[in-house]
């Protein structure tokens, strides 16, 4: 867990780059009172081949199984388009070479022993395809989890809403 | 401090920063995918940090400390979590008691009857848990039912002889002057939308407007604080945001309310022939004694809660707290505690997501069971009060309306080290008797401030060493009064807000009071 994690959620937005309004706008937002679709959206980054590309990984990473459909279904690859679009030069050089990197290691076998190799790469610094494999599995998760289906059909999350009182915990085999 | 005065008879004009953010604005309830960057960059919070205010900060020579400083009507309390504590009587005496920085110039016992009345006035919901460590008040609302897995800490916390006590929050369990109850959304932090949390815009400020005597002045951004020959405040020159025109508003009294970082800044920034070093600065003590807390955060599943059918555990985030305890267990080699808040964020993202190695269907299968254990907890450490640490402004660095900007200069010190490290043990200590998976990574070195920093003007019985006396007024200049958390003689573990206010409403007594009797 990243460090100071309790502080930072406490100030998040202190933290937080700041957004463009305009920019937000444009990617369908509360501004122009549009929603994001995914037919609607054009990649701004990644070529097709490297969005391509993307979408296996994150669907590897977080695949669809009996409970829910997976980050193909979410579209989370276009999540990581507009995410990279809109970060610095540094952020966009290590996505372009991270899926190069995964790219000549899936040409040698096949993507899934790239993405396998590159995760046991994952905790050496030195290492760039295991630091991408830190940075695509981060981004899989974040889009994952914040899209429809990741909250509402995997997690089958029920909160976000208006409660007339909190029940707390009925079971009191845990008190 | 406005709604005191205007409803006490004064002419009162507020100048604000910022402007109001509407209910209807508020992005609290849109759900991540409703967002452009899914709320991963901030966007349900950037309302309220309007203007350039973000970027008319530095830091140098500084630790990894970071200042908050929003700008909108309403201030910080349109978003907080709303923990609400009284300091103990102890917190006022750091130097009589454990020999480090100074004695505040009052006591407990003068500030208890103000912080009964803020209580009262924002409503507050909690026990009196009969703990001296965390004195209580007499009208609390009732408190917020725990979750399971704050039932399970408890019983940890219990076997331990840890107190563990319900929240106390400015957050309404019932109706209370005519406001609605919380519907726990789990979005405190993000403004509430209904004003169950109390917000001075939506809970106090309309109260002002009613009597006639305030005048409220949006989008009006304080460049100085203006002195007469003598060196007595005047009255407050403003850069209106939307026509960035200068103006300037005359007053007999000017009370300061900008929070610790800009409230220096302003005072810094206001030199006269009369206030050559900045205004009430002779002795160069504004800007010194930055301080705030220090912390870490620590997330854990239960393995007993995990697999469960998911519930809605959103709530009003913290339910539970637990207030300072090391004082419990014998001396320790340096000063101060700290105390820990409980499940502070809202339950919608799986954050062991970010954390569990591995990928592929046995990770999300094992995502899914591991959400309904989820135990959060985050530390809030003592951090001391030292000159060195302090505010400056840059005036070769200026915002968008030439108000040089605010340097933020901080290192944490050995006292502060020692008790993050210990603060550490406890909390690996107390997780590893409960069954489950913990994910802690403290690094090397604390983090700071989470939007807590006080001290930057602090109050003092001492004119040579302080900035304020005991009711917030400058020392130097009598008909200037400082009331945010710049004031603070020194920072405890407890969040700071409620003795903000309570100081706030002293401060303002003082003044009818001063008024009245013709010395102000």
């Amino acid at each position: 867990m990243e460090r100071r994690t309790a502080l930072k959620i406490v100030a998040l937005s202190a933290l937080a780059p700041k957004v463009s309004a305009a920019k937000a706008a444009a990617h369908g937002s509360m501004e122009s009172g549009t929603a994001w679709t995914p037919e609607a959206y054009k990649l701004e980054f990644f070529t097709e081949a490297e969005n391509k590309l993307l979408d296996g990984l994150m669907e590897m990473i977080i695949p669809e199984d009996s409970h829910s459909p997976g980050a193909h279904a979410a579209h989370v690859s276009l999540f990581a388009d507009l995410m990279v679009a809109t970060s610095d030069e540094a952020t966009k050089a290590h996505w372009k070479k991270g899926l190069a990197l995964m790219q000549v290691e899936a040409d040698k076998s096949s993507v899934a022993e790239a993405l396998t190799h590159a995760a046991a790469l994952a905790g050496q610094p030195a290492s760039e395809l295991g630091r991408f494999f830190g940075a695509l599995k981060e981004m899989t998760v974040n889009g994952y989890y914040t899209s429809e289906i990741g909250i509402h059909q995997d997690l089958q999350y029920v909160g976000n809403t208006y409660l007339s009182a909190f029940p707390g915990c009925t079971h009191k085999e845990h008190w | 401090m406005a709604t005191e005065l205007a409803e006490g008879g004064a002419k009162v004009v507020l100048l604000e920063g910022g402007k109001r953010v509407e209910s209807s604005q508020m992005l609290a309830h849109k759900w991540p995918y409703e967002l452009p960057y899914r709320g991963l960059r901030g966007e349900k919070q950037e309302p309220y940090y309007q203007g350039d205010v973000k970027e008319s900060v530095r830091y140098d020579d500084s630790d990894d400390v970071g200042v908050d400083r929003i700008r909108v009507l309403g201030g910080r309390t349109i978003h907080w979590n709303a923990v609400a504590l009284r300091y103990a009587a102890r917190d006022f005496r750091e130097r009589s008691l454990a020999g480090i920085e100074d004695d505040w110039p009052l006591s407990y016992d003068e500030l208890a009857p103000y912080y009964e009345r803020i209580e009262q006035m924002i409503g507050v919901c909690g026990n009196d848990d009969g703990l001296e460590i965390l004195p209580a008040g007499k009208h609390y609302l009732p408190p917020i039912p725990w979750r399971c897995s704050e039932h399970i800490l408890h019983r940890t916390l219990q076997g331990m002889g840890i107190p563990m006590i319900p929240v106390r929050k400015a957050v309404l369990t019932k109706p209370y002057d005519n406001r609605p109850p919380c519907h726990y959304c789990g979005h405190c932090m993000d403004g509430c939308d209904v004003a169950a949390v109390f917000c001075s815009a939506t809970a106090l400020l309309p109260k002002a407007l009613a009597t006639g005597n305030l005048t409220l002045r949006q989008n009006a951004l304080a460049r100085e604080i203006l002195v007469d020959r003598e060196g007595r405040a005047t009255g407050v020159s403003f850069v209106d945001q939307t026509t960035r025109k200068e103006e300037t508003v005359h007053a007999r009294i000017v009370a300061v309310c900008c929070a610790t970082i800009e409230t220096a800044r302003l005072l810094l920034n206001s030199r006269s022939p009369q206030h050559p070093n900045g205004l009430a600065n002779s002795n160069d003590a504004v800007g010194r004694y930055l301080a705030g807390h220090l912390g870490t955060g620590v997330q854990m599943y239960i393995e007993e809660l995990e697999g469960m059918k998911p519930s809605n555990q959103d709530g009003a985030t913290d339910h539970a707290f637990i207030p300072r305890y090391n004082y419990l267990f014998g001396k320790r080699d340096y000063a101060g505690g700290w105390d820990f808040q409980v499940n502070f964020s809202s339950y919608m993202f799986p954050h062991q997501a970010t954390m569990l190695a591995g990928y592929g269907a046995d990770f999300k299968a094992r995502v899914r069971q591991m959400q309904s254990g989820s135990l959060q907890m985050g530390s809030f450490g003592k951090v001391v009060a030292r000159p060195e640490n302090r505010v400056t402004v840059d005036p070769n660095r200026k915002d968008v309306s030439g108000i040089p900007i605010a340097v933020v200069h901080f290192r944490f010190g050995e006292n502060d080290l020692k008790l993050w490290h210990d603060s550490n043990q406890s909390i690996a200590e107390i997780l590893s008797k409960i069954k489950g998976t913990v994910f802690f990574e403290p690094g090397s070195q604390p983090g700071g401030f989470a939007s807590h920093e006080v001290g930057t003007v602090r109050m003092g019985h001492d004119p040579k060493t302080s900035v304020l006396n005991r009711y917030c007024q400058a020392h130097e200049v009598k008909n200037l009064f400082v009331t945010d958390g710049s004031a603070f003689t020194t920072s405890s573990e407890k969040n700071p807000t409620l003795t903000i206010m309570a100081l706030s409403l002293r401060a303002a007594d003082y003044i009818k009071e001063q008024r009245r009797r013709g010395d102000l």
